[in-house]
């Protein structure tokens, strides 16, 4: 059942198009499906009886990254991933989802995670702040979480992981919208977190987000302060906890993360990270609220063949800005766009050039 | 078996409320919501579910609660029920608590009615009170956490020094306090097991009630006057330094409640 909200939200469009020109998605494939506008009608047609919701009309709606694009640049307030998180949901229960996301949803629902293996442990048990890890790079990227921990260890900072780390919701959420299977898994996070006591670090900005702004909602909220790794690692730059590197004389432009870019609105710690890496920092065309995304795990997970050519997009981004390297700090991103470096480009795990 | 009966009101949503030329709050164009204690209740009712039990959830209002009588299918409500009749409009706590009576004893008897302990738009307080005695049943307050202790019920009931924890077997009426429990979100399984599910429509024949014991007929109370002690944010006056700031925000409060 698609909320009022939802649909009024799908209603709102006045077709001046211009969001089809920024969906990284609708680039990709050139199709008017993908545009954002498109999964709304879609669902207004629904709505009225005109169209089915049939295992089409699915497909379409997971055809998104959520990566809110649309959202941030569309001037009547349309927000595409608020009624295509419902529309995931009806698509569940309906039993309409692509075989993918249900085989990544029995996952996470069995095991945790969407992988559905065991998340390695880290034997940390620091009394400072509490880093949550998240699946992505727990499992996917294990390089950077470690790169983190022994950034943190360097600038002296005493951090604990969680020995089961619990799932955030967000992988969940993304996958079939904000149930109350989401809200569980999200609640047992807070509830380890809390128990711990300690000022969190998140190093996922997706897990980040939904943290910060879900689970207040949720009636799960976190106790202690939330911060987003990034601007944590700034903090102790700026502080002088973590001394600038010298100079590499290398070029490299930021990729500024969706969650980081249009959530929490936060440029300038990845930027300050890159200058104390040793990096001059250039910049991309679509960056900072207008970045474009490159890709998502969750998104990876299921449609991996498209989003291999939204990260090859996001290498083409860089070759135009005459930067050798793309500079990142979210495990996300650095799956993504790990899959298709070009040649002469340079991948970097900014947490890595810290240590 | 537990079967919890669970009273929910409508409420218009903060941003959105008007008043007709009687003093009535206008429902019909105003986006509703559920009243936030009651969301308390139904969360409350639902835990308990969890363990053993039905829920059962009864509402009166406009036709156009339909919608949202069916998300609380969703939520894992066992049936809900709309008791929806023109008569019924503007009925005050006692013509509602009539209508709640007469629902509670059609649909059977219960071990446990919830209800939030007041309403964002009335206020009152009264309904679950009126319910109780209505009903001929004990009625415990402001309770903001319920459990099972074998077969009894241990009421944790917030007073102003403290808290008051209550033992007390079924039937009775439990007020439960707003933010006691968040609301679960509609699951999957459950939102599986709605499909099938319908909203219950009752009228005031359905319930055996006459003209003139429903809506403003059927009540002892009338709004007679209306004012509004707030200045408004637009209108009040507008200070920049944060000390005069402060003087004129005690200067406004000690104007609305002496
Ligand atoms: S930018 Fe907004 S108004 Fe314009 S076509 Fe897209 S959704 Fe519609
Ligand atoms: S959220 Fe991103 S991927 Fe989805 S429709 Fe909007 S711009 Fe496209």
């Amino acid at each position: 059942m698609i909320s009022q909200n939802a649909l009024h939200h799908a209603e709102k469009c006045r077709f001046c198009w211009m969001c089809r020109h920024l969906c990284p998605v609708q680039h990709q494939t050139g199709r008017e499906v993908n545009t954002p506008r498109a999964k709304g009608l879609l669902l207004s047609m629904a709505n009225k009886g005109t169209q089915p919701f049939d295992k089409d009309m699915a497909q379409a709606m997971y055809e998104c990254l959520l990566c809110d694009a649309c959202t941030n640049d569309c001037a009547t307030g349309y927000q595409p991933p608020l009624f295509i998180r419902e529309a995931r949901t009806e698509a569940v229960v309906n039993e309409l989802a692509p075989e993918a996301v249900m085989k990544l949803i029995d996952n996470a629902l069995e095991t945790g995670n969407i992988y559905g293996v065991e998340k390695p442990s880290y034997g940390q048990d620091g009394t400072d702040v509490l880093v949550y890890i998240g699946e992505v790079a727990a499992i996917q990227v294990p390089q950077m979480a470690k790169n983190l921990l022994a950034v943190l260890k360097k600038a002296g900072v005493s951090a604990k992981v969680l020995a089961n780390e619990p799932a955030s919701g967000v992988m969940l959420g993304d996958l079939m919208g904000y149930t109350e299977e989401v809200r569980q898994q999200a609640k047992a996070c807070a509830d380890a977190i809390n128990a711990a006591g300690l000022p969190v670090v998140v190093l996922d900005s997706y897990d980040a987000e939904i943290m910060k702004q879900k689970y207040p909602e949720w009636g799960c909220e976190i106790k202690t302060d939330v911060t987003t790794a990034t601007a944590y690692v700034a903090k102790l730059i700026a502080s002088g906890k973590l001394e600038a590197k010298a100079g590499t004389g290398v070029q490299g432009a930021c990729h500024d993360d969706d969650r980081l870019a249009r959530t929490f609105h936060e440029f300038a710690p990845i930027r300050a990270m890159a200058k104390a890496a040793g990096y001059e920092v250039g910049e991309m065309f679509s960056r900072e609220k207008l970045a474009k995304s490159c890709g998502t795990a969750v998104a990876y997970g299921y449609m991996p063949a498209l989003v291999e050519k939204i990260a090859a997009s996001r290498w083409e981004d860089l070759k135009r800005s005459g930067c050798a390297a793309m500079l990142t700090a979210s495990p996300q991103a650095y799956l993504c766009l790990s899959l298709c470096v070009p040649e002469g480009k340079a991948l970097v795990d900014l947490y890595a050039a810290l240590v | 078996m537990n079967n919890i009966l669970v009273c929910v009101k409508a409420v218009p949503a903060t941003t959105s409320v008007q008043v007709d030329g009687q003093y009535r709050l206008k429902r019909e164009g105003a986006s509703l919501q559920w009243n936030i204690a009651d969301e308390s209740a139904l969360e409350a009712a639902l835990s308990l579910k969890d363990k053993d039990g039905t829920v059962t959830v009864v509402t009166m209002g406009p036709p156009k609660l339909e919608a949202p009588l069916q998300d609380l299918l969703a939520r894992g409500c066992d049936r809900v029920v709309l008791i929806t009749d023109r008569l019924m409009a503007g009925a005050d706590t006692r013509a509602t608590a009539g209508a709640l009576r007469a629902a509670a004893k059609r649909l059977g008897p219960a071990d446990l009615i919830l209800c939030g302990r007041r309403a964002i738009d009335g206020e009152t307080g009264q309904v679950p009170g009126e319910l109780a005695s209505a009903l001929g049943i004990p009625c415990v307050s402001n309770v903001e956490k319920l459990e099972w202790e074998k077969d009894r019920l241990l009421l944790h009931r917030r007073l102003e020094t403290g808290v008051e924890v209550l033992s007390a077997r079924g039937p009775l009426v439990v007020s439960v306090c707003e933010y006691a429990y968040s609301l679960r979100l509609p699951g999957i399984l459950s939102m599986r097991r709605a499909r099938g599910k319908t909203v219950e429509r009752y009228s005031a024949a359905d319930l055996g009630l006459t003209a003139e014991q429903c809506g403003l007929k059927g009540s002892l109370t009338k709004v007679t006057a209306m004012e509004s002690k707030f200045p408004g944010l637009r209108n009040g006056p507008k200070e920049t330094d944060p000390a005069k700031g402060i003087q004129a925000l005690r200067a406004m409060l000690r104007e609305v409640q002496p």
